[in-house]
């Protein structure tokens, strides 16, 4: 994916979430943002994804503008796939159909030809089985696997995490972001923001840090971790990985 | 728990007596007054009026939703005049008595504007504009159960919904209102027993219903009990069936979530 962000500026009401905050990626499966909470990722990824409009700059995403016209939006989500930290799936409807009524409804497929797709799509992830509980019969992390299904059952051009495994237990965290790694094998472009630094390592092709709702470092995650310029990105660093 | 089966019995016994006591003392005053046959005589005005409340308590249950649903969207709408004007037409309407309404509303408003066109049309205008009149006013309280139940679906289920790409109507449609209406049918179904009562106020413009057939009946035969006690019973062959499904919703939703 390509993407490039230019002095993006978005405030709530008197805090600054983005102060003129620029970024370039030329070519990137995995993008992944990193850096303190309250620094600005979730509000990146929330414009990047089309959630919100910034007050100022813009975003081009594989060559398209983003506009802050709510019908032109629409169309931008619709491609694209978002996941938030918890609390995904609509509570009413089980599994299966929390992936087959986007399908049906927003993307136009037959009832019939969605609910395929929404089983195909729990399969893929060993999900199947639980296709007919309410969400609140499933474990967090199964919650959040049925969510990435639902993202990625219409094939998103790009898939958006918002800390997907905040909301998570050590092994729920494993379970979920083993999950992401296979979709990056086979090929998704996703951009996440994560506290969990190893998995960033391993699976980002390029790294950002947040602060102060700018980015501070961009960087391929091996010199990002083995040798972070910025003062605030080591101090980040150094304090995270500690222990 | 002993303790509690005297205190109990006692309290029921007590009871008892008092009632007792009561309906002795009223029947002896009226004595050989009661003539069941009185209201057996009537029954045919009676069963029209019954009808007639039935028909109205429907109709208004429709209308009130739509006022409902307006009354609803109207204080969620992003246009600042609107949403003031919806909040202090609510508040006026909740604030005064229906007996108000229904006299200003067609005395005043409705009867100089749409009666005689409704008149040769054949329809029956007290009936219509009562229905009206009965349907905003209930819609005013729905619309505050509906704005509620709406309110407490947390954010993240419009993000959500938002995210998957459901337009803004597809989201009420498919992820708001079936949660909302979980959560409400309780106090709805409490409402439309308001409802169904409240429709014996349609009798003062003049509406053949229910208690105004019974009124008519009990001032043209002199009758007393045998008036009272159809009228209280023609209600409650009406609200309890709403009051026993609203109890049945609410065990029945209380531990979903």
């Amino acid at each position: 994916m390509k993407l490039e962000a230019t002095s993006l500026v978005k405030t709530y009401g008197k805090t600054r979430a983005l102060d003129g905050l620029s970024l370039v990626v030329r070519d990137s499966r995995v993008l992944v943002f990193i850096g303190p909470s309250g620094g600005g990722k979730s509000t990146l990824l929330r414009v990047l994804g089309g959630l919100e409009t910034a007050d100022q700059g813009n975003v081009v995403v594989n060559g398209e503008t983003l506009t802050a016209d709510p019908a032109g939006l629409q169309a931008y989500r619709r491609k694209n796939g978002f996941l938030f930290q918890q609390f995904n799936l609509f509570p009413h409807l089980t599994a299966l159909r929390n992936i087959a009524l986007p399908l049906e409804k927003v993307h136009g497929h037959s009832p019939a030809d969605a609910r395929g797709m929404a089983e195909q799509a729990l399969d893929r992830f060993g999900l199947i089985d639980h296709g007919h509980k309410l969400p609140a019969q499933l474990s967090g992390g199964q919650q959040q696997r049925v969510g990435i299904a639902r993202a990625v059952a219409r094939k998103p051009e790009v898939l958006f995490l918002d800390e997907p495994t905040s909301a998570l237990d050590p092994e729920m965290t494993a379970e979920v972001l083993e999950l992401i790694q296979e979709l990056a094998e086979d090929g998704q472009d996703i951009i996440l923001s994560t506290h969990e630094m190893g998995f960033a390592k391993a699976v980002a092709d390029q790294v950002a840090f947040v602060a102060a709702g700018r980015i501070e470092e961009s960087a391929a995650p091996a010199g990002l971790f083995g040798d972070p310029q910025s003062p605030v990105c080591q101090r980040f660093l150094s304090k995270v990985m500690r222990y | 728990m002993k303790r509690h089966l005297l205190a109990n019995t006692l309290v029921a016994l007590a009871l008892v007596a008092l009632v007792g006591w009561l309906s002795t003392t009223v029947f002896a005053m009226l004595g050989t007054q009661t003539d069941w046959t009185k209201a057996w005589e009537y029954r045919e005005t009676l069963w029209r009026g019954w009808l007639v409340t039935l028909g109205i308590s429907i109709a208004a249950f429709c209308g009130s939703i739509v006022f409902g649903l307006l009354f609803m969207l109207g204080q969620r709408s992003p246009l600042v005049v609107v949403r003031w004007t919806c909040r202090a037409f609510l508040e006026f309407v909740r604030d005064t008595p229906l007996l108000v309404h229904l006299l200003f509303g067609y005395f005043v408003i409705f009867a100089p504007l749409i009666s005689r066109p409704l008149g040769e049309q054949g329809w029956d205008d007290k009936l219509l504009i009562g229905i009206l009149l009965l349907s905003v006013f209930e819609g005013a309280y729905l619309g505050e159960i509906l704005r509620g139940g709406v309110d407490s679906i947390p954010r993240t289920q419009w993000e959500s919904a938002r995210a998957v790409g459901f337009s803004k109507l597809q989201i009420y449609r498919y992820v708001i209102f079936p949660q909302a209406l979980r959560r409400v049918l309780p106090a709805m179904a409490g409402l439309f027993v308001s409802l169904i009562k409240d429709s014996s106020l349609l009798n003062v413009i003049g509406v053949a219903e229910y208690f105004y057939n019974t009124k008519n009946f009990i001032s043209r035969s002199y009758a007393g009990l045998e008036g009272y006690v159809p009228l209280a019973l023609g209600y409650l062959v009406l609200t309890l069936p709403v009051a026993w499904l609203s109890h049945w919703l609410e065990k029945r939703f209380r531990h979903e979530t």
